[in-house]
């Protein structure tokens, strides 16, 4: 029997469509890896900003405690305290870990505690604004 | 039967934009002394509004000004009937004293990222709560001096929490929300560890909107909210508070008052007699009361009244005053507030 001389004009779409896929493929391996690093990057540095932050403020703070033992109210020198186990819990090297948003969240709702039992208005420039619609 | 009516004693103006919330000074309206409740508005301001023994009529005896710089969301008496806290849309909580009749600003709370919607003290007046669009409720400790301290931050709830309020008698604190849930929180531990213990929503026939308010009966088994689903709902515990054995008795769904709304439906409150009004958006006040007529399966709570146009918009807050005798009192967006008598 001959070849069916249709053959290939059947089969013309699926090859190249089988081609364009595998190079597409390919490209998206290098192009994904390489902006996957960028965002990396960036989200690993501004996590890093954040906990910096806050440690230094933890610093601070717990280096006041040492000098006057009475700076604080004992349920602000609690908060400090937990502050810090948190950020020592952080697994700064590994960002996989599920712990990763619940630790940050903990942290940032126990900064805000702290201002607002020292009184004192600090503000982390890199906190996630939020969208400001109305509502009552 | 007999035939009950609720009558407006007054209509008070003042205030120069909507009214949202007032609360009636507990230590009022016996022995004497006038009955007095404050009201708070998008105007800004608080007012303080006074009954006269002889005529019977509130006048405003005070305006509390110039400290909030956006709405004033809510306003709650400590139950000494000494001090007032203001929750604002300025995102900070202010504790007013009444020094000789003239009201002084002597603490603000600030901690919240935004606006604050609500604010209650405990039975005893040793702590505060209040809660705002960040999601978040905060517990405060009253200190020597008009010092707050904050106890404990609360996240739990996934978007505005709408209103907080404290049991009754026990230090268990409860809050709606836009999330659609009622969540109870309480100190499991000794030392300001405080967890929500409940969360009452679509599972365990909850509401299936906003969450706007809630409300306990006199004796504290029972409570009623309200929400944007257009439903009264009826919930009950078994032990009030928490038990010798540290185990919390859990709150059940009793029954939804459904039918009854076909708009809104932001306030409720429960009297000490067993009434428990509601106020709608439909510019309606609605009187329920405890169904005694034995049909088996028949309903558990009927309507005894409604009264049309009690208002010419949405009403915001209802609030039944303390006493033998009480009067209804409700908040609007016409600006103004309705003292009710409820008469056969």
């Amino acid at each position: 029997m001959m070849d069916d001389l249709f053959d290939s004009a059947v089969n013309f779409e699926e090859v190249h469509f089988k081609k364009g896929y595998d190079e597409g493929y390919s490209h998206g391996l290098v192009a994904g890896k390489d902006e996957g690093k960028q965002v990396g990057l960036k989200i690993g540095f501004e996590v890093g900003e954040e906990l910096g932050f806050y440690s230094g403020c933890i610093h601070i703070w717990t280096s006041a405690i040492q000098i006057d033992p009475r700076c604080f109210s004992s349920r602000a020198k609690t908060a400090i305290a937990q502050m810090k186990d948190l950020i020592q819990k952080y697994p700064l090297m590994d960002p996989e870990d599920l712990q990763v948003q619940e630790i940050m969240d903990s942290l940032r709702l126990k900064f805000k505690m702290i201002c607002s039992l020292l009184h004192v208005k600090l503000h982390y420039n890199g906190y996630p604004a939020e969208a400001n619609d109305t509502q009552f | 039967m007999e035939r009950l009516e609720l009558k407006e004693v007054q209509k008070l103006e003042g205030h120069t934009d909507r009214v949202w919330s007032l609360d009636w000074n507990p230590a009022t309206g016996h022995a004497g002394i006038p009955l007095v409740f404050a009201s708070c508005s998008g105007d800004k301001t608080v007012r303080i509004w006074e009954q006269n023994l002889s005529t019977n009529l509130f006048s405003c005896k005070a305006t509390l000004e110039e400290t909030h710089t956006r709405t004033v969301r809510s306003c709650a008496w400590s139950p000494s009937g000494k001090l007032l806290a203001t929750a604002s849309f300025d995102a900070t909580t202010a504790i007013w004293e009444n020094v000789g009749g003239e009201f002084e600003c002597v603490s603000t709370l600030e901690g919240h990222e935004n606006e604050v919607k609500s604010v209650s003290w405990n039975a005893s007046g040793t702590l505060l709560a209040t809660c705002s669009r960040d999601k978040s409720v905060w517990i405060w400790e009253v200190q020597p001096g008009n010092e707050f301290e904050c106890v404990s931050v609360l996240q739990g709830h996934t978007q505005d929490v709408k209103m907080v309020r404290w049991h009754p008698t026990e230090d268990i604190l409860f809050s709606c929300s836009y999330d659609n849930n009622i969540k109870v929180w309480a100190d499991e531990g000794d030392s300001d560890d405080w967890q929500c213990v409940q969360t009452l929503g679509e599972p365990n026939n909850g509401h299936t909107s906003t969450v706007w308010a809630l409300s306990f009966n006199a004796s504290g088994d029972k409570m009623v909210t309200c929400s944007d689903d257009l439903t009264l709902k009826v919930w009950e515990t078994e032990h009030v508070g928490m038990q010798s054995g540290g185990g919390f008795a859990p709150w059940r769904h009793v029954c939804t008052l459904t039918g009854y709304h076909d708009r809104t439906i932001f306030s409720v409150h429960w009297s000490r007699g067993g009434i428990f009004a509601s106020g709608a958006a439909d510019d309606a006040i609605r009187l329920f009361v405890e169904n005694n007529e034995s049909q088996v399966d028949g309903p558990l709570y009927k309507l005894l009244l409604k009264k049309e146009k009690a208002h010419d918009m949405d009403i915001n807050y209802v609030q039944w005053s303390h006493g033998e005798k009480p009067l209804l009192a409700s908040a609007s967006d016409d600006g103004t507030i309705k003292v009710w008598d409820l008469v056969s």
